[in-house]
């Protein structure tokens, strides 16, 4: 917090874009695709937050089983713990809590949220196809992350919500999620595939009505009779709670396009998650969410070695066993630096693409993080 | 050289996320091709992968050339649910479904449909015969879903026909099941990195596959890091003390490289040699759980910028094999057709 007073005339100014954000956003959002350290990224980011005195809480959502143990995270409470490391701020302003996200449990809440009694919410609860849908059904997981962020926004309880997004089979499904639950729960198409006889009569719906009825036969063939019924009674159940959802929605919707958001996308200098990170940076965007920074992790880079010219390097091999390995070990840089200028090159045609958008690149670290002494470690890279 | 390229009908391609399953898929197509057979490419994530690799903008669900011999294509649920409608004689229900926007409804219903259909599509490609109008492969290359959810995709055929014991959703998934299962035409391959999670992850993949019944021929362990230096790690703990030695071959040799520059070179060296000793470690772990079965390392390319040159590099790694092997006549060729 100093280094938005009097602090940040003493210190240099913060090169790192990470830096700002972190101190001042509400929300910080990592994204990006599988593998590429999203966890880990969130993790660094809510601990050097916590440690520059804001009240942090980190929300993940898969993270390796020993990263979790070292968080302390436990997937049964479903809600925020602080995390017991040593060296975390004791006293004073900061403190960092972080929590695993139960997908099922939080759609639970929601239900139990929005029910009218305790009567209806039992009843959906115990639908089978309440069950499938709530841990099938495409952006249903992204969602709930978002309304357990909200959540916990709403609590006022933190300065700083950090969250990584699930790993999901399209970035893009993140997005949207609030309009693929909304359109669902609005499915009015879905109610009269349940209830074609009742619902359709007039004529000139008997196309419809032919085509729902053989297309409730083939649902039919391939879920069973029994799983229909209770689709029925779903949305039965489900009467008079629309509202009230597609409004909460609205707003988390909302909350994550305002300016205390940012998010952040993650990637490797890999092409593969750099052009995926492109076209997520290009959708939010579109969508208007407030893109904060690009990190780029396990970044090779090589030191400053003159150029040998190719006779010297000959002299080298013809000569004894050190100037083999001298020709070797600068045949080794020569490919380090081919690599590194190649993952500079991929990085700056994406910043082509994606202009203003401001860069983390953090090397590649000689251990898999899985304690909060190696996130402290990829914390002094981010915000270098 | 991984065999199954001369054999298989259907290479399916799976792997944790960030493996480089795309890229693995890609080159075992341009691979096979190399060798004369005509392949198919799929992708069935909406991912658009494939189109980057090849160096094109987007595929969609029409089959095209991407490479020499090797076609790709994107495989749309929603277009296979037409044209699996279309083959039961539902054609008008297909028309009316884009009209209502009832796929989705359909899938939630019945969650698992929209791999029966993207399955059914890889089978049909896999199984094709050649008519004047219709265009046959000796070889498809799915890049399947990854590690986590590729049995049930694999399996939703025979999910969703426990429900009909006749009909033609039964014929299809057993003729979906015999191709799967037969280990003559169909191949499983898994990609990996030499890093921690993801080689637990392989081995806890290869074990549900093979519970699962599908042939698994091997595991791709993808930007392995190449020993360049061998038995020579010793010697470069000494040098990182002392780099006298190299600053006297420097000098004999004319090759200006003060003690900053060699001290740099040693230090990459050394940083380099840990990284492969690492990698080695857990691809030991690797092999000593895969029980024999086929392990292909491919290097982790230097200069390449994650596009056609790459996926060519790579096939030609797979088409030649581990180096200590000298290739064979026509692997030799290939390798290097696929290169140039």
């Amino acid at each position: 917090m100093t280094a938005r007073t009097g602090g940040a005339v003493v210190r240099p100014a913060p090169a790192s874009p990470l830096a700002e954000l972190t101190r001042t956003a509400r929300i910080v959002v990592c994204c990006g695709s599988g593998g590429v350290g999203k966890t880990t990224t969130a993790a660094a980011v809510a601990l050097w937050a916590a440690e520059h005195g804001r009240r942090t809480c980190v929300l993940t959502i898969d993270p390796a089983r020993r990263l979790a143990q070292a968080l302390g995270l436990d997937l049964l409470s479903n809600a925020p713990a602080p995390v017991k490391a040593t060296g975390l701020p004791a006293r004073g302003p900061g403190s960092l809590d972080a929590m695993m996200l139960d997908m099922r449990r939080t759609f639970d809440e929601v239900i139990e949220r929005y029910a009218r009694d305790p009567e209806q919410a039992d009843r959906i609860l115990a639908n089978r196809f309440y069950q499938r849908l709530s841990s099938t059904l495409a952006g249903t997981q992204e969602y709930m992350a978002m309304e357990k962020l909200y959540e916990l926004h709403e609590s006022q309880r933190y300065d700083l919500l950090v969250v990584d997004t699930p790993p999901t089979r399209s970035a893009l499904d993140f997005l949207d999620a609030p309009d693929n639950l909304n359109e669902l729960l609005d499915a009015r198409a879905f109610r009269l595939l349940i209830a074609p006889a009742q619902r359709i009569g007039r004529g000139y719906l008997r196309g419809l009505n032919l085509a729902t009825t053989a297309m409730t036969r083939m649902v039919r063939r391939v879920t069973g009779n029994e799983l229909l019924a209770e689709v029925g009674e779903f949305f039965a159940a489900f009467e008079g709670m629309y509202d009230g959802f597609k409004e909460r929605a609205g707003l988390v919707y909302d909350q994550l396009k305002h300016p205390s958001t940012a998010f952040v996308v993650v990637a490797t200098p890999d092409g593969a998650a750099l052009r995926e990170a492109a076209y997520f940076a290009g959708r939010l965007a579109a969508d208007r969410m407030p893109l904060g920074a690009l990190v780029v992790n396990r970044i090779h880079r090589a030191g400053p070695v003159p150029e040998v010219p190719a006779a010297a390097r000959e002299r080298l091999r013809a000569g004894g066993a050190d100037g083999r390995l001298l020709a070797d070990l600068l045949e080794l840089h020569v490919g380090l630096e081919t690599l590194a200028a190649a993952e500079q090159a991929r990085i700056r045609e994406l910043l082509d693409r994606v202009p203003n958008l401001g860069v983390v690149q953090v090397p590649l670290l000689a251990d898999d993080v899985h304690d909060v002494a190696g996130l402290r470690k990829l914390g002094a890279h981010l915000f270098a | 050289m991984l065999e199954v390229l001369d054999t298989a009908r259907l290479l399916v391609v799976t792997g944790k996320g960030g493996t480089g399953k795309t890229t693995v898929a890609a080159a075992l197509g341009v691979a096979a091709a190399g060798r004369g057979r005509r392949v198919l490419v799929v992708e069935v994530e909406g991912r658009q992968g494939l189109a980057g690799l090849f160096g094109l903008g987007a595929l969609d669900h029409r089959e095209a050339q991407v490479a020499d011999g090797v076609h790709a294509l994107a495989v749309d649920p929603d277009e296979s649910l037409r044209e699996y409608l279309a083959r039961y004689g539902f054609a008008p229900l297909a028309r009316l479904l884009t009209w209502a926007h009832l796929n989705r409804f359909i899938t939630a219903a019945a969650p698992g449909l929209g791999d029966v259909l993207l399955v059914g599509k890889v089978w049909e490609a896999a199984t094709r015969e050649a008519r004047p109008e219709t265009r046959a492969y000796d070889l498809v290359v799915l890049d399947a879903p990854p590690t986590g959810r590729v049995v049930p995709f694999l399996r939703a055929p025979e999910t969703v026909a426990e429900l009909a014991r006749v009909g033609p959703i039964r014929h299809q998934a057993d003729r979906v099941r015999d191709l799967l299962d037969d280990p003559g035409r169909t191949a499983v391959l898994l990609t990996c990195l030499p890093e921690e999670l993801p080689v637990t992850e392989t081995l806890e993949g290869v074990a549900a596959l093979r519970a699962a019944g599908l042939p698994v021929a091997g595991v791709v362990a993808n930007r392995v890091t190449g020993d360049r230096l061998g038995g020579r790690a010793g010697r470069l703990a000494g040098l990182s003390r002392d780099p006298g030695p190299l600053a006297e071959a420097a000098a004999a040799a004319g090759a200006e490289l003060d003690r900053a520059a060699l001290g740099t070179l040693v230090a990459e060296a050394r940083d380099r040699q840990r990284q492969v000793t690492r990698e080695r470690r857990l691809l030991k772990e690797l092999r000593a759980g895969l029980d024999g079965m086929a392990l292909v390392e491919l290097p982790l390319l230097n200069g390449g910028a994650g596009g056609p040159a790459d996926v060519r590099a790579l096939a030609g790694h797979l088409a030649a094999g581990p180096v200590e092997a000298p290739p064979a006549g026509p692997a030799r060729r290939a390798a290097g057709a696929a290169r140039g």
